[in-house]
C-alpha cells in the first residue's frame, strides 16, 4: 500500500469511485480510494439504481439533468456495459397537495428544458404502463429522459476506469483517523497503515460521521435503515421506475428482468441498522401487488436493507471544509447519491483540483447548516 | 429408465397419473418429483438458460441450484425437482425469463396488510427434518420441550433416504444400520416426541428483530404463515460444489446427492453409463449404488493422488471390475443437448492436465462427487456472523462449542454447521437441541441435561479422533478460537 498521494478518497461506492476518476482524467492521478470492505459493499450497492430528473426546487433539477447526460455517455467513455436504460420516471400524486406541487414542480421542470408530461389516470394506463392500478391516483408526471442503471456494474466501471489512468484502490482498509498538521488535513490511518496526503475525501456514506469525528468535525447527518427487495426475473412488462411520495413506494424492472423496489418508514429509528424486516416485507408485497396485480404472486428471492445519510434538508455536504482546509466532504447523500453522483463528482473534482465548478456547489457546503440557507426540496422517496 | 429390481430397495410407487409435457402425454407416479417423472420419461432438457439459450437440465435436485426451473400449470421459475407430480399438470419447457399470469387487481393471497396466517409461537424451531434436525427435536422431547420442525421435502430425513449404505461407527445403535432405516427410526422416536412436523414448507425467511423471538417466514403450497420462536436450531444441510469444464452445464451432469435422490427415492436410473468424478466416500459409496441399481459406471476419476475415501468402499467397487484413476481431472462433456462423451487427463503434481494423456470415454451420465458448501443464507440474513473455515467446507456461521451463533439462541448443526457426515450431524443436532433447551431456562432436570449434553460432546470427539475426523476436528478448532476472539461481540 501506497505511503502518500495527492489525494485520499475514503469510499468505494460510486461517488468515492467516480471522484478519483475524474480527477485522474484531469492529470491527478496519484489518488488512493481506501475502502473499509469491498467495492459498491454500503448504500451504493443497496440501492434501487433508479436516475431522475424531476425534482422540485432548479438547483436539483439541474443537477440531475446534468447527471443523466453524463450517464447517457458514461458507457462509450468508461468502455463498459453499466445497464443504462431510459424507460422513465412515472411519479404518482394520491392527494390534492402532492397534485399542487408536482404542477408547480412540472413549470418549473419544463422551464429549465426537461420534456414532462401531466397524465391522467387514463392517461397512464393507455400511454405509459397498461397494468397500473390506478385506483385513488389523481394523476402522474412522466419523464421519458429520466432512467435507471446497474450501481455496481457503474461503481466497478469508474473503478476499472480510475485504475486504468494510475489510481490505487485499497479494499478492505478501514480508516481509523483523519490525520491533521498545523490546521490542515495531513493524510489518513487505516487499519493497513498511514497514508499521508494533502487532500482528504470523505465519501463514506453515513460512515462519514465517526470518520469526521476523529479529526472533531460533527457533520449534521443521521442514518436511517431503508429496505429494499427483489424478486425472480420476468419478460419485461413495464418500463419506467414507478414512484410515489404519498403512497410511499419505488420500483422498476430491471435489465435481467427482476423488480426491484422498497419504501420509506417514517417511524423508522434512526441509526446503524442494516437487517431485513418482516414487516417491510409484507407491506412492500401488499403495496405491489396492489399496484401491480400481476406480481401477486409473484417469488421474491432476496430482501436487504442500507442506509441513508440523511441531512437536515436531505441534500448532500459538498465541498472543502473550513474548519479543516484540504478536508473535503462528498456525503448526506440523503438517499439519491447514486442518481445525481456523476456530475456532483465532476463538480468536486473541479474543486479539489482548483478549477471552478460549472454548476454552483457553495449552496451545498457544510456552511449553509450555519448560516441558516437551508431549501427543502420536497420530492425525497 | 424406471429400476425394476434392486438388491436393497422396494420403490413404493404412487398411483400411475398422466400430465402434460410440452404437448405430450406422459406418465408418472403421484408422490415422486416433476422432475423425477420426466427423467424416467427420458426427458433431460428441462429448460434454456436465460441468456445464451443452452439446455439445462437439474443438477442437485434437492431445490438447490435452480437449474430445475420449468413453467408449471403457467407459473413460470418452479423447481420441478422438490415440486411433487400431480395428475393433469401441464409442464413447459422455459426458454426465458417466464411470464406471470395477469390478474384482476385484488385477486390473489396477499391481505390487505401483507401478513401470512399467525401459526403461534414454540419454544424452539428447527430448520430442516435431516439427521440433524430430527436429532435435535428428539432430544429436546425427551426433556419435555416442545418443537416444531420445518422442512421443505415431502419425505422427513433429509439426505438419510437416499443412504442405502449401512453407517460405520461406534455410535451405540446407528452402526450397522442403512441410513435410510436411520431417518425412519428418527422419525419414529420423533412422534413419541411434542414435536411438531410440518413437510413440504418452505422457510422463506429468519427475522431476529423483535428480541427474544425468532420469526420464521413459511410457506406451504402457495400460503404464507409466521411462527415465533425462542430458540432457533438452523440444520439446513449443504449445497453439492460444481466442478467447472467444458460444457458443465450439459444435462446429464448430476451432483452425487442427485444422483442418488433419482436412484434411491425415486428408483429411477440416471443413465446408462456413468462417469463419477470424486473419490472420497460419496463418490466411492455412489458409485457402487450405481452398480446396485444396474447402472454401468466406466471409471471413478479423482484429481488428488490418493483415494480420499474408505478403503473397504474403493475394494467393493474395484472387485466389480470399475477402474479408479487417480491424478486425473475431467477436461470437457460433449454432446448437443445432452451428456454423450466425457474427456478426462492425467494431471501433474500442480494439478495441471498432462498434454497426450486425454482419453475419451462414452458416457451418459457425469457424476460430480467434489465435495459440498454449507448452506448458511438464513443463519446471514439472521444476522450471525460468519467465518471463512476452509476444513468446514468455506463460509460457516461462527459458532462456540454449545453450535450457538453470535445471536443469542440461534444454533446450527450439521452440515450447515461444517460438512461432516450424518454420524456427527445427529450428534451435533443432539447437542444444539440440548444447548437450546438450556438457553430457554425452562424447567427442566439440569443435571440430565448436562449429562446429555457431555454425551453427545464427547461422542463427537470421538468420532473426529478418527483418521478421517482429521479435517473437521481442525476445523472445528479454529472456529471456535475464532469464535472466542469475538466473544466480546455478544
Amino acid at each position: 500500500m501506497r505511503t502518500s498521494a495527492d489525494c485520499v478518497i475514503i469510499g468505494g461506492g460510486v461517488v468515492g469511485t467516480a471522484i478519483a476518476y475524474y480527477l485522474a482524467k484531469r492529470g491527478m492521478t496519484d489518488c488512493v480510494i481506501v475502502e473499509a470492505d469491498y467495492l459498491s459493499s454500503g448504500a451504493t450497492g443497496r440501492c434501487g439504481g433508479g436516475i431522475r430528473q424531476q425534482w422540485s426546487t432548479e438547483a436539483n433539477t439541474r443537477l440531475a439533468i446534468e447527471s443523466v447526460r453524463l450517464f447517457a455517455g458514461l458507457e462509450d467513455e468508461l468502455d463498459a456495459d453499466i445497464e443504462f436504460l431510459q424507460g422513465g420516471y412515472l411519479v404518482l400524486a394520491y392527494t390534492e397537495e402532492d397534485e399542487e406541487q408536482f404542477k408547480k414542480n412540472v413549470e418549473l421542470q419544463r422551464g429549465l428544458g426537461l420534456d414532462v408530461q401531466i397524465l391522467s389516470p387514463a392517461d397512464i394506463n393507455e400511454k405509459v404502463v397498461p397494468e397500473l392500478n390506478v385506483e385513488g391516483v389523481r394523476m402522474a408526471t412522466y419523464c421519458a429522459q429520466d432512467a435507471s442503471a446497474n450501481p455496481f456494474l457503474t461503481t466497478q466501471a469508474y473503478a476499472d476506469a480510475a485504475r486504468r489512468l494510475g489510481v490505487s484502490i485499497e479494499l478492505f482498509t478501514p480508516v481509523t483517523k483523519i490525520l491533521t498538521e498545523r490546521g490542515r488535513v495531513a493524510g489518513v490511518e487505516t487499519a493497513r497503515g498511514t497514508i499521508r496526503a494533502p487532500l482528504v475525501v470523505n465519501a463514506a456514506g453515513s460512515h462519514s460521521v465517526p470518520i469526521a469525528a476523529t479529526a472533531g468535525i460533527d457533520l449534521p447527518i443521521t442514518p436511517y435503515r431503508r429496505e429494499i427487495l427483489v424478486t425472480e426475473p420476468l419478460e419485461r412488462f413495464f418500463h419506467p421506475m414507478i414512484i410515489s411520495f404519498s403512497f410511499g413506494i419505488y420500483f422498476r424492472q430491471v435489465k435481467h428482468g427482476a423488480v426491484i423496489g422498497g419504501y420509506g418508514d417514517p417511524a423508522e429509528p434512526p441509526g446503524f441498522n442494516e437487517t431485513s424486516s418482516l414487516k417491510f416485507l409484507r407491506t412492500m408485497s401488499w403495496k405491489l401487488s396492489h399496484l401491480m396485480p400481476r406480481l401477486n404472486n409473484v417469488k421474491v428471492v432476496r430482501q436487504w436493507a442500507g442506509l441513508y445519510d440523511m441531512t437536515p434538508d436531505a441534500q448532500p455536504i459538498l465541498g472543502e471544509l473550513d474548519e479543516l482546509p484540504g478536508f473535503f466532504q462528498a456525503n448526506g447523500f440523503s438517499g439519491h447519491g447514486f442518481m445525481i453522483c456523476p456530475k456532483v463528482a465532476v463538480l468536486l473534482a473541479q474543486a479539489i483540483t482548483g478549477e471552478e465548478p460549472d454548476l454552483d456547489i457553495e449552496r451545498l457546503s457544510a456552511r449553509r447548516f450555519t448560516d441558516g440557507r437551508i431549501t427543502q426540496d420536497r420530492s425525497v422517496v | 429408465m424406471r429400476i425394476r429390481e434392486h438388491p436393497i430397495l422396494e420403490f413404493e410407487r404412487g398411483r400411475e397419473v398422466e400430465f402434460d409435457f410440452d404437448g405430450r402425454r406422459l406418465c408418472g407416479h403421484e408422490g415422486e418429483t416433476i422432475a423425477a417423472a420426466l427423467h424416467a420419461s427420458g426427458v433431460r432438457v428441462l429448460r434454456k438458460s436465460i441468456r445464451h439459450g443452452r439446455p439445462r437440465g437439474f443438477f442437485c435436485a434437492i431445490g438447490r441450484c435452480s437449474s430445475c426451473l420449468m413453467t408449471v400449470d403457467g407459473v413460470p421459475n418452479v423447481m420441478t425437482c422438490v415440486t411433487p407430480l400431480r395428475r393433469g399438470m401441464k409442464v413447459e419447457t422455459q426458454t426465458g425469463k417466464g411470464t406471470l399470469a395477469a390478474e384482476a387487481k385484488g385477486a390473489g393471497s396477499i391481505a390487505g396488510d401483507g401478513s401470512g396466517s399467525d401459526l403461534g409461537t414454540v419454544p424452539l424451531a428447527i430448520v430442516g427434518a435431516g439427521p440433524a434436525g430430527l436429532s435435535a427435536a428428539v432430544y429436546a422431547g425427551r426433556l419435555g420441550v416442545e418443537s416444531v420442525v420445518v422442512d421443505e421435502n415431502e419425505v422427513p430425513g433429509g439426505q438419510l433416504i437416499k443412504q442405502t449404505h449401512m453407517f460405520f461407527g461406534s455410535l451405540e445403535h446407528y452402526a450397522r444400520v442403512r441410513g435410510v432405516d436411520i431417518g425412519t427410526q428418527l422419525c419414529r422416536e420423533l412422534e413419541k416426541c411434542p414435536s411438531k412436523l410440518l413437510t413440504g414448507t418452505t422457510v422463506l425467511g429468519l427475522y431476529t428483530d423483535d428480541p427474544p423471538w425468532k420469526t420464521l417466514s413459511l410457506m406451504k403450497n402457495g400460503v404464507r404463515g409466521e411462527l415465533r420462536a425462542r430458540t432457533v436450531v438452523l440444520a439446513t444441510g449443504a449445497s453439492e460444489n460444481m466442478l467447472a469444464f467444458e460444457n458443465c452445464d450439459l444435462p446429464g451432469v448430476y451432483g452425487a446427492g442427485a444422483v442418488q435422490t433419482l436412484m434411491n427415492v425415486y428408483g429411477v436410473a440416471p443413465g446408462e453409463r456413468v462417469l463419477m468424478v470424486g473419490a472420497g466416500n460419496i463418490g466411492l459409496i455412489v458409485g457402487y449404488q450405481l452398480l446396485q441399481a444396474a447402472v454401468d459406471v466406466a471409471a471413478v476419476i479423482d484429481a488428488m493422488d490418493e483415494i480420499g475415501g474408505y478403503h473397504v468402499h474403493a475394494a467393493k467397487i474395484r472387485r466389480m471390475g470399475v477402474p479408479i484413476l487417480t491424478s486425473h481431472t475431467i477436461l470437457s462433456a460433449g454432446g448437443t443437448d445432452r451428456v454423450e462423451r466425457a474427456t478426462i487427463s492425467r494431471v501433474d503434481s500442480d494439478w495441471q492436465p498432462v498434454e497426450g494423456t486425454e482419453r475419451t470415454i462414452d458416457v451418459d451420465t457425469i457424476c460430480l462427487a467434489v465435495g459440498l458448501t454449507p448452506n448458511c443464507e438464513l443463519a446471514s440474513m439472521a444476522g450471525c456472523d460468519d467465518e471463512y473455515v476452509p476444513e468446514l467446507g468455506g463460509l460457516v456461521s461462527a459458532h462456540d462449542a454449545d453450535l450457538e451463533t453470535s445471536v443469542p439462541g440461534v444454533f446450527i448443526a450439521g452440515d450447515a454447521s461444517g460438512i461432516e457426515e450424518a454420524s456427527t450431524a445427529m450428534l451435533e443436532g443432539r447437542l444444539a437441541g440440548l444447548a437450546a433447551v438450556e438457553r430457554l431456562e425452562v424447567e427442566v432436570d439440569r443435571e440430565k441435561l448436562l449429562a446429555m449434553k457431555e454425551e453427545a460432546a464427547s461422542g463427537l470427539s470421538e468420532l473426529r479422533a478418527g483418521p478421517f475426523g482429521d479435517r473437521p476436528r481442525l476445523g472445528k478448532e479454529r472456529m471456535l478460537a475464532l469464535a472466542a476472539s469475538r466473544g466480546g461481540d455478544r
